[in-house]
């Protein structure tokens, strides 16, 4: 019942929404032979504009693969992956990382900052790859860096600032080059309680501005801070559309 | 992603890592400085040796007993004597001046000091054929050659070994146990191709013959070797082709000569090619060197590939290409080993200025060596770094971002 409820909201929106990602019978098997892995199995799954979704699920079930794919670090099997509109299923190298630079924000676990850069000059670096004229740069990373609260910390290099400070900055550089979509994947994995919520606000709040995030965590609360909620489970997803409170329910059985 | 922004961000990551940086240009420094001395040193040695040729006299040829295989491998014939330089005199028109020389290696003794000298048996000739001259006193007569007479004129080296300061003229030194009166003190002329032409006694050919040497071959008065100088530069070879036949006549030659007629570019040549062969040599073991620099250049940036898997896969992650990641390490290895090779070439450049300053040898500053040693070491960068850069693009980003 209420999975029909759903769908139909979703036909609905779509009329007027932009629908960011669409998976279609996505595969992904990996090695050859007799020990092949199917590490997804035939998932559909659509993400609209705006969203702020979270894929959840136990380790094995698929959700760091479906995330590779979504982020184009990694090609579909078979099934085809709209992205914006686009199939970037089976695209080259350079196309993927073209996409992976304009289209996507990448926010990981542990942070990826390059230590031999300062915070301003981290954020900078999507923009270097993107060809941005150098004077534009600055401006821009430092428009990032004060959205999340760091403009005191442009200079500092990241083993001068506190964990939660450096994935602020790696969120900076995820949105500074104004992607359709926001990845993180196990965002707030490194961080203690205090600062997760400090970056889940953040996270909040970009959504708030109409920023579309896909998040993979198996925090319950970190998921319950999303409005959507994907479970995967053996490769498939089991559940497209679980609400924030739902997960009680999920942790139980 | 241009080609500046990729040279800003290498020199970045260059900077960070200042000690290992420079600790793997060191080995380029080395191997570029190595060169450019080697190359530059080699060709001062060259220079100073085709100077020092000029400086043997004008025209000169020289006689030499035995032919080239002979030399290397048996005795020296005892067949080239005083009446083949006779015989020259009378018989060659193309030569202005023949001076033949017996040498030996003699003790020579005044009151208490001795010195182990050179002794040259020579003939008055041997002064305007050789250049030479007496700084004091006088050289011999063709009379005291006659007469076998017991003089000697001191090279100024003998004469401040034996004499100091004071005056050598009139004294009387002994060689073999034989005494000879001092009559005159040579010029200095310095060392010629590293022995000491000052370190010398002369004495007539006869006395060094008769008296220290003795005679010893069935044909004659042997000789060392012979000095001819031509009439004038256009007559040099006309003069070799004259002596020769001459000399085939007289020692009834019908098959290998048993002598040698080298002019002056005949031995320069062959110091050109024993000194280059050298230098050649030289610039290749510092070659070698700058191989090794190359080798340490791609062990580091193969180990900084594996160091920096992390952040290779977080570059990818953010847009870079398999080209840009390529480039990056590309250039970091080539300005590792482009600015080492300009740091060596200063290096090398201050050598050879040392070299020049502290010896006679004006070791030559070659623009070419610089740019080739230079080059080297950039194409070397470019080499050694392919394979380290290749293995950088071809990270799969899952995985590099995975590794912890």
């Amino acid at each position: 019942m209420q999975n029909q409820l759903s769908t139909a909201s979703e036909a609905l929106s779509t009329e007027f929404k932009q629908v960011i990602i669409r998976l279609e019978n996505i595969s992904k098997v990996y090695g050859m032979g007799e020990t092949l892995v199917h590490a997804i199995r035939d998932a559909s799954l659509t993400v609209e504009q705006g969203e702020y979704c979270s894929i959840m699920g136990a380790s094995g079930s698929g959700k760091s693969s479906v995330m590779n794919i979504i982020g184009c670090l990694d090609r579909p099997t078979s099934g085809h992956y709209y992205l914006d509109r686009v199939d970037v299923s089976q695209l080259g190298d350079s196309e993927l990382a073209r996409i992976r630079n304009i289209k996507l924000g990448f926010v990981f676990q542990q942070f990826h900052l390059l230590a031999q850069l300062s915070a301003v000059e981290n954020v900078m670096l999507p923009m270097v790859y993107a060809g941005v004229k150098p004077g534009e740069r600055r401006d821009r990373a430092v428009e990032a860096l004060t959205k999340v609260g760091l403009a005191n910390r442009l200079n500092n290099k990241p083993n001068q600032l506190s964990g939660g400070q450096q994935q602020r900055v790696a969120i900076a550089r995820a949105i500074v080059n104004r992607p359709v979509l926001l990845l993180a994947d196990e965002p707030t994995g490194a961080l203690d309680s205090k600062t997760t919520q400090e970056v889940m606000d953040i996270f909040t709040e970009f959504n708030e501005s109409g920023i579309t995030i896909v998040m993979v965590t198996h925090e319950p609360d970190v998921a319950r801070q999303t409005r959507r909620i994907v479970w995967f489970r053996d490769g498939e997803v089991l559940h497209s559309h679980l609400k924030p409170e739902d997960i009680n329910q999920l942790a139980v059985s | 992603m241009d080609i500046l922004e990729s040279i800003k961000m290498a020199t970045t990551t260059l900077v960070a890592n200042k000690l290992r940086s420079s600790l793997t240009m060191l080995g380029i420094i080395i191997g570029n400085a190595s060169v450019i001395a080697m190359v530059g040193i080699g060709q001062g040695a060259q220079k100073l040796a085709s100077e020092q040729f000029e400086s043997l006299g004008p025209n000169v040829l020289f006689i030499i007993p035995g032919n080239q295989n002979a030399q290397r491998n048996r005795d020296v014939p005892k067949t080239l004597v005083l009446e083949d330089s006779e015989a020259i005199v009378r018989q060659v028109p193309s030569v202005g001046g023949v001076a033949p020389q017996i040498q030996t290696r003699q003790s020579v003794t005044y009151s208490n000091k001795n010195t182990n000298t050179q002794i040259m048996g020579v003939t008055p000739e041997f002064l305007p054929v050789r250049s030479f001259n007496v700084a004091k006193g006088r050289f011999f007569s063709n009379q005291d050659v006659k007469g076998n007479t017991q003089v000697a004129i001191l090279g100024p080296d003998v004469v401040k070994k034996l004499f100091g300061n004071s005056d050598a003229i009139g004294e009387r030194v002994r060689i073999k146990n034989i005494s000879f009166l001092v009559i005159g003190v040579m010029e200095s002329k310095g060392s010629f191709l590293g022995s000491n032409q000052d370190d010398t006694v002369y004495i007539p050919l006869t006395t060094a013959a008769n008296r220290i040497i003795g005679r010893t071959s069935p044909y004659g008065l042997e000789v060392s070797f012979i000095s001819v100088s031509a009439k004038d530069a256009n007559s040099i070879g006309a003069a070799q082709f004259q002596i020769s036949n001459l000399l085939r006549l007289r020692h009834k030659i019908t098959t290998e000569d048993d002598f040698t007629v080298r002019t002056q570019k005949d031995v320069l040549t062959i110091v050109g090619t024993i000194s280059g062969a050298l230098t050649l040599m030289l610039a290749a073991i510092a070659g070698i060197s700058l191989f090794v620099g190359g080798i340490g250049v791609m062990n580091i940036m193969l180990v900084s590939v594996t160091e920096r898997t992390q952040e290779i896969g977080l570059r990818k992650a953010i847009g870079a290409t398999q080209q840009d990641i390529l480039i990056q390490f590309m250039i970091e290895a080539i300005i590792l080993s482009a600015a080492g090779g300009i740091l060596g070439t200063f290096i090398g450049v201050g050598g050879i200025m040392l070299v020049g300053a502290v010896t006679p040898l004006k070791a030559g500053i070659s623009p070419v060596a610089i740019a080739i040693a230079v080059g080297v070491s950039g194409g070397i960068g470019l080499f050694f770094g392919v394979v380290p850069a290749r293995r950088a693009a071809q990270l799969d980003p899952i995985v590099a971002l995975r590794s912890a």
